[in-house]
């Protein structure tokens, strides 16, 4: 029985592995992946409030334009 | 943890490095002449530093051009309408005027299968003589630099 489970984890975590490769993260560079949407408005309070609490900013975009690059 | 690990070392295995072969059906396919030295660079219109290198690599082929160096870009969107835009922008800034081919299926860049983007191969002789992974400042100094010493 032991067995069985740890081949079924084995296979499941297979599963969840979808390796995309840098050149296939075209839709996921496109403003509308952002968690904001693209909302640029949003955005900035949302910037404003965590900068006002937090007294510290910056850290929450990605360079690279998501190519998994830099 | 383990498949994750195998998928990884797998993919770092087959991906053309340093001192390796292209394939026949890729130098037949991007038209690789002996002798000549070839920089093929991968690019996206959603690459950000793609797009940021662009001009210098430009740069880099109008001060080779009629030389035995030639630049040829591979534009790997899947969207070739997209693709396509985004070069005729560059074009009209006078930032691509090297030859483009469109990959929007991957069936050119699977073969070199680069780890991230922008990737710039330097070949010569069917082989792999170095590779420049993300984007560097001045990339036409360096690539000058890289291909001179294969000369």
């Amino acid at each position: 029985m032991r067995w069985v489970v740890i081949v079924l984890v084995l296979l499941f975590q297979g599963c969840a592995v979808k390796n995309v490769k840098p050149w296939e993260k075209g839709l996921l560079a496109k403003e509308r992946m952002k968690p904001d949407n693209g909302n640029a408005l949003f955005t900035r309070f949302s910037k404003h409030i965590y900068f006002s609490k937090e007294a510290s900013k910056g850290g929450g975009g990605v360079a690279g334009g998501g190519c998994g690059c830099n | 943890m383990i498949v994750l690990l195998f998928a990884v070392t797998v993919t770092l295995l087959l991906a053309y490095q340093k001192g390796d072969r292209l394939d026949d059906v890729i130098s037949k396919k991007l038209g690789l002449e002996k002798d000549k030295i070839y920089v093929i660079d991968f690019f996206a219109s959603w690459c950000g530093s793609c797009k940021k290198e662009m001009p210098y690599l430009n740069r880099f082929a109008e001060n080779e051009k009629g030389k035995d160096i030639e630049v040829i870009g591979i534009d790997v969107d899947e969207n070739v309408e997209e693709g396509k835009a985004f070069q005729q922008a560059l074009k009209a800034k006078k930032s691509l005027q090297f030859k483009v081919l469109d990959d929007p299926k991957g069936e050119i860049i699977k073969y070199f299968d680069p780890i991230g983007m922008p990737a710039i191969y330097i070949v010569k002789n069917g082989k792999v003589e170095a590779l420049i992974l993300g984007a560097k400042d001045h990339i036409d100094t360096l690539l000058h630099e890289k291909t001179e010493a294969l000369r």
